[in-house]
This record gives C-alpha cells, structure tokens and sequence, in this order.
C-alpha cells in the first residue's frame, strides 16, 4: 500500500462523517482490524481516517500499589492499564500503531477544544511514535461536509501546544487531587470497618459537595418565622381581582387586623396609574450551561442527558460542536443556508420563511465568548434518521432558539395602578405583549407571562368585595436541582462545561446526594465534615480558582506546567499527611455514616405486623438466600419475613403497593425490564392476575 | 462531651455542629414568633416542631427542648 495520511478523530462516528466528506466520491472503504473500524479515503493523496474512543490514554501512578497514598510521582499510560473496563482500547491502540507506520503524515482531527486536543496528542505522542511535532491540525465546529471539507482544506500547520499543555497539567492536577483525597477517605474508611467502599472527593468535586451540603444544613436548621399579608379582592367589570398591600410583609397579626378593620365596607378609589411600555429582547444563543438549564426547566433532563443527546445530535451534524461557552453566531456559519434548509421542513418552515424575508438577518448575541466554536446553532441539516423524543425535543429546542435570536424584540406593556382604600394603598399590577417578535419564534417554549387587566383611570371607584388576611411563614432557601448546581458551579468557576455534569454525576453515585430536589445524604456530610476538619483548604473554592488560574497562565504561556503542578503538589503534601495523621478518626467518623447509608440501602419500609419494626433485606447465613426480615425479629417480639426472588438485582423501592400498602422492592436482570414486586403474597393485585 | 440531640462529639452548648446552628436558629427567631403572636416560648417551641417548614435538625432540638421543658416542670412540681 502507498504512503498515506493518518487522520485521527475522537469518535467512531466522527471517523465515518470525515471519511464520507473527505473522499472524493463521498464513499469511503470502511475496514475493520480486530473489531476496530478505519476508513479509506481518496483526496489529494490516500487518506486513512481511524477513531479513537474517546481518552485512550489517562494518568496512573509511577508505582502500581493499588490504595497507596500519598502517590506524587505520575505518568501518561494507556487506557487499558489503568482502568478495568477499558479493555477494549488496547486493540483500538494496536490498530492505530499498525496503522501509524505506514503514514508519512499526520492529521489530528479530534473536536477541537482540550479534551479533543488531549485525546489527539497523546495519541500521537504514544501510540504513533512521537508524530505530535509533525501533526496538523483539523479546526470545525460541525461534522457538515462543506465544513470539514473548508477545514481540511485550510488545515493548521501544528497541534496548539499550549491549549494542550494546560490540558495535560488540568487531568495531572485533578488525578493528584483525587487519587490522593480519595485513598485517604477510602483507606481510612476500609481499616476501621474492614470493608471496601470507595468514596472519593477531588478538586471540583469537594467544593461542589460542600456548597450542597451548606445549602442542606440551612434548610435542616431552618426556623420559620411567622408574618401576615392582607389582600383586596375587588370587582373590575365582569372580572374579581385579588390585589395586594402595598407593603407584602406585615409583621404583627394585629397590625394586619387593623388594616382589614379600617377597610371593612369601604369602597376603593383608583389614586394613581402607570403605563410603561418596554422591550424584550431574544434570549442569547445556547452555550452548552445554557442548554442544559433550558433543557431541564422545559423536559427535566438532568446536565449529563442532555449532553449525550446533544454530542448525538453534533455527531449525525443536525447541531455544531456542543461543548461550547459562546454565545456569539459569527456570519461564517452561514444564517440564510441554514434558514433555507429549515424552510424546507415542516416544523420549522413557516418561521423561517418568515425570517427570510426580513431584509438583514442579524443575530442577538449574548457576552459568552469561546474562542474555539461559536454558540450552539443548527447545522441545516435534517434528520436522516427517525430521531427519538428526547433527541426530537433537543434539536427542536436547538432551532427554536436560534431563529428566535434574528427575530425581533418582543414588547410588553407594563401597569400599575394603585387602589386607596380608606387611606391603606393596594397595589393592582398588570402586563400584556404588545408584539410577539422573537417569542413566535421560540413557542412553546418562551415564558412571558400576561396578565391583562381592564382599562383604569385616576379617581375611578372601585367595588371593593372583601379584605382578606392570610398567616405566611418565612421559608426556608430552595434545595439545589441539577441544573442550577450547574449554574452554580459555572458562577463559581468550578470545573469545565465538559466536566461539570460528571461530576454532579459521581456526587449520585456516589451516594453523597439523593433525588432530583438535591438533598445531601449523612454520608455526603460526613464526608463534608471530615474535609472540613482536617483539611478545608481542598473544599475551598479559592484553592480550585487558583488552580484554574495556574491552568489559564500554562495556556497564555505566562507559566510553565511543571510550576503549575510543583504548586499544586507543595498544596498537597500537608493535606495528605495531616489525613494520615488522622486516619482513625476520620474512619470512625466514615464508617458510621457508610454503615447507615448501607442499613438504609437495605431498608425497604416499615414492618406491616408490628407498626414498629423496619423491614430489611436480609441474607440468610445457613442458607446464602436472601429475603425480607423485621428488625425486631432480633428482640423475638417479630416474626415477619417475605420472600424474594433469588436472581437478579433488588432494591427498596420506598413506596406502598397501590392496591394493600405494602412495601415494593424493584426487580431486574440485565438485560430484561424491570418490574415492581410487592412484598404481600396475598395482595389483591396477585390474586386478581391468578383468578383471571 | 456528645450532642444531647443525636450523640455525636459536641461542639458548644452541648450540640453537635448540626444541631448547634438549629438551636442558634431556634434561639433567633422567638423574637418574632413573640411580636407577631405574642406567644411564650413553650408554646413557640411546640408551634415550630408542628410546622412543616421547620428543618429536621431544627424539629429535633425543639422536641429536646421541649421535653427539657416538661422535665424541669416536674422537678419544680
């Protein structure tokens, strides 16, 4: 085979969209080489066009002792070294080598932001022979053929070596961290209850954990604190309205029963009105935070789902590169090509036309700024294949907002009116849209309210029906959700917009946090708590900021990355030493809250019979079979048991059966559906399906 | 010295980290419980463990004292 030019690409499905564009008849040869797919392209020259999958290589210990801690001395090994279930990779990297010998030129073509620059230059660094000097480099920001066509084309003379450095000193950073704060927690855990559990913390993740656990500890010591609001409800034309005080708190139930004893049987006068139009404009353009947050308040799909989704939709080239923090749309993308492409379809035609015909298209921008990729906009593509709801809600999301960003500004007409009642003023607010412009343009989705009420005028009277008061408590802060811990941690610049839903991610696995409303478990706590005594400084948010800043200094060439590191290592070494120190204090500390997390994993719901005990999972010792067991069968004054299916995996579901309120578990096997079994033999839904 | 409330080592006052701030807290807010129904402290006491936007940690320094309450009434009786 002649010499050829190796293109490497992040993805497998990335490959087969550069390979379809790059070959001149748009048909490449796909190959496979043990399982692992490449492609032969025509262009210029031959063009061999192999994925990767993902990181193929990662940070390990120079050392292979497994729960030693501390570890400071590190190296760049392959995937399948480090990790268990990356076995697959070590055939990926020998067909890349193989294929690498036979190259004579080197093209990186991973998604051009650190991680992709990361994925690339190591492998060319370690599985081609030290080609990282001589690569080009590959910039788009869709998988279109036109771009990737302009991009290879007009491709850059060499890796961007300072983008990846800071990559590189990111991953060693956040691994010391890691790896270290974790063994120790880990470590001390294990030697105190003889179990292992891995708990881990690191330098985003710590700080993260804390704020929720902060957030928790104000909601469990929250004391409510009584207050009082009066209201009027009057008669405007056919319609009653209930109108506020003019003040919303009032702080004495007496005060509020004077307010409504003055008012009694008195009629309203109307002493002031104002109208004030105003504009709104278009929300900016979707940065990956952005959509995400949009994304759970319209579908409630977690950070991490809605990433996937959108990575999927990047790869079929329906959306631009995702992972983005722009919300700028430069003219190179091409508006009117992708609003002549969405006029094509059904869904989307009639505001694309619309916008068309307008006689400039000029995008309403937001201030996020990458200088990677531009916002997140819709490539003009269509759907090749049936997409699935989440996908279909995702995209339409995607082109929803970018049309609205060239539409116009909606405008709103705002009123308020103030109603004297026996000298005591109620407030009387209303707002109605008086253009749509942009919200047309982003139904269903958009959120301006109306609120419309009759025409007033200064000194009418007005029909006052009664005067209502209403006992309030002060509430306590709202729990975290996913998306705005996200936000949160975007604002506190903890972690990357590639990061950050991982690791709100692990904080579930982890079991350190529950549900979707954010609550911190007592595990979380402890965790919180342990840092916090024996070594705040890795919670602080300073520390992670800092860091960051040593990062951003690699990548202006302002600081080198082994300064970056020595720093973060001479941080390290105290911290390390001071949880050596302290390792059976923490255990103790740990292992109790493990041993609880653990009792409530096995928890199923109170005992039926006895109304006083638990009802837990239990595995018989004289049997091996497991079943479900009363607490109080210990104290001999229980002895209900249920049995359980002995295959497959079981958990609490904590709910009652619909039909006798007995506890559920859930079942599943892999790769089977799961199903809700209720813990009654004889409950009437078993029974009903036997007699039928 | 261990929290009154759940056990663990105790801070001040004779609580826990946790269930210190709740009792602060519980401490902050008579005052308004006492300008807005003028009620005493008892009865505040019983009125923030029946309310559902008290914190857990909250209800559980309440109920402690409350039943401290109940005890020293008996002493005094």
């Amino acid at each position: 085979m002649p010499k050829y030019t190796l293109v490497i690409t992040e993805k497998p499905d990335a490959a087969a969209r550069i390979a379809a564009a790059l070959d001149v008849d748009g048909k490449p040869s796909r190959v496979l080489d043990h399982g692992v797919p490449f492609y032969e392209a025509k262009r210029d020259k031959e063009l061999v066009i192999v994925p990767a999958l993902g990181h193929l290589y990662t940070v390990a210990g120079e050392k292979n002792g497994r729960g030693e801690y501390p570890v400071f001395e590190y190296k760049w090994v392959p995937l399948y070294m480090a990790e268990r279930g990356a076995k697959r990779t070590r055939v990926w990297l020998e067909t890349i080598t193989k294929l690498a010998k036979n190259a004579d030129a080197f093209v990186d073509a991973c998604d051009y932001d650190v991680e992709g620059s990361i994925i690339g230059y190591t492998i060319l660094k370690y599985a081609c022979g030290g080609k990282q000097t001589e690569a080009k480099r590959m910039k788009y920001s869709t998988l279109t053929r036109e771009e990737l066509e302009e991009s290879y084309a007009n491709v850059l003379p060499s890796l961007d070596f300072s983008l990846i450095e800071a990559g590189l000193a990111r991953h060693e950073v956040d691994w010391l961290y890691g790896v270290n704060l974790s063994r120790a927690l880990t470590q001390a855990a294990k030697k105190r209850s003889g179990r292992y559990t891995t708990l881990s913390t690191g330098r985003v993740q710590g700080p993260t954990l804390k704020f929720l656990a902060m957030r928790e500890r104000s909601i469990r010591s929250f004391v409510p604190t009584p207050y009082w609001t009066v209201s009027a409800k009057i008669r405007l034309g056919d319609s009653l309205f209930e109108i506020p005080f003019e003040r919303k708190v009032i702080e004495t139930r007496d005060e509020a029963n004077a307010i409504v004893e003055a008012c009694k049987s008195r009629k309203g006068k109307v002493s002031a009105v104002e109208a004030k139009t105003f504009l709104v404009p278009p929300p900016p353009p979707f940065d990956l935070g952005s959509l995400q947050s949009e994304a759970y308040r319209l579908f409630r799909f977690t950070p991490m789902r809605t990433s996937s989704i959108a990575q999927r939709l990047y790869l079929d080239a329906l959306i631009s590169y995702p992972r983005t923090s722009s919300q700028k749309l430069p003219p190179t993308i091409g508006y009117k090509t992708i609003l002549q492409q969405l006029a094509k379809t059904y869904e989307h035609g009639k505001s694309a036309c619309e916008l068309l015909a307008k006689p400039d298209l000029k995008p309403k921008e937001g201030k996020g700024f990458d200088p990677a990729h531009p916002a997140i906009y819709p490539t003009g593509n269509l759907p090749q294949r049936a997409l699935d709801s989440a996908e279909r809600n995702i995209w339409n999301l995607v082109v929803k907002r970018f049309m609205a960003a060239f539409a116009d500004d909606a405008a709103q007409k705002a009123v308020k009116a103030i109603v004297d009642i026996n000298g005591k003023r109620f407030l009387l607010e209303g707002k109605e849209t008086l253009e749509e412009g942009w919200l047309r343009f982003y139904k269903p989705y958009a959120r301006l309210m109306d609120a419309p009420m009759p025409r007033l005028v200064e000194g009418q009277e007005i029909d006052v029906k009664k005067v209502l008061v209403r006992d309030e408590f002060t509430k306590p802060p709202s729990r975290y959700n996913p998306s705005s811990l996200l936000k949160k941690m975007q604002k506190e610049n903890l972690g990357t917009k590639a990061t950050r839903a991982g690791i709100i991610q692990t904080l579930y696995d982890r079991k350190y946090i529950a549900e979707a409303s954010i609550t911190v478990t007592d595990l979380g706590f402890e965790v919180v708590n342990v840092l916090q005594k024996h070594c705040p400084t890795v919670l602080s948010s300073m520390l992670t900021a800092k860091l960051e800043e040593g990062m951003n200094e690699i990548q202006d060439n302002k600081a080198t990355r082994e300064k970056v590191l020595g720093e973060a290592i001479e941080i390290l070494k105290p911290v390390t030493a001071k949880l050596k120190e302290n390792e059976d204090v923490i255990g103790k500390q740990l292992s109790r809250a493990l041993g609880k997390s653990r009792l409530e994993e096995r928890t199923v719901g109170d005992c039926p019979s006895c109304k006083t005990g638990k009802l837990l999972i239990i595995r018989s010792k004289k049997t091996g079979k497991r079943f479900v067991g009363c607490t109080n069968y210990f104290q001999s004054t229980c002895k209900t048991a249920f049995p359980l299916p002995q295959q497959g995996v079981v958990k609490p579901l904590q709910t009652k059966c619909m039909s006798c309120g007995y506890p559920t578990v859930l079942v599943w096997h892999r790769g089977k559906r799961s199903w809700k079994l209720c813990l009654n033999p004889a409950c009437p839904l078993k029974t009903r399906g036997k007699s039928n | 010295m261990t929290c009154k409330v759940c056990g663990r080592e105790a801070e001040a006052d004779g609580f826990c980290v946790f269930h210190e701030r709740a009792y602060e807290n519980i401490q902050r807010s008579f005052a308004a419980w006492k300008k807005g129904l003028n009620i005493p402290w008892k009865d505040y006491l019983r009125e923030i463990k029946q309310n559902s936007l008290t914190g857990d940690w909250a209800k559980e320094v309440a109920e402690h004292l409350i039943r401290k309450e109940e005890t020293e009434d008996d002493k005094t009786s």
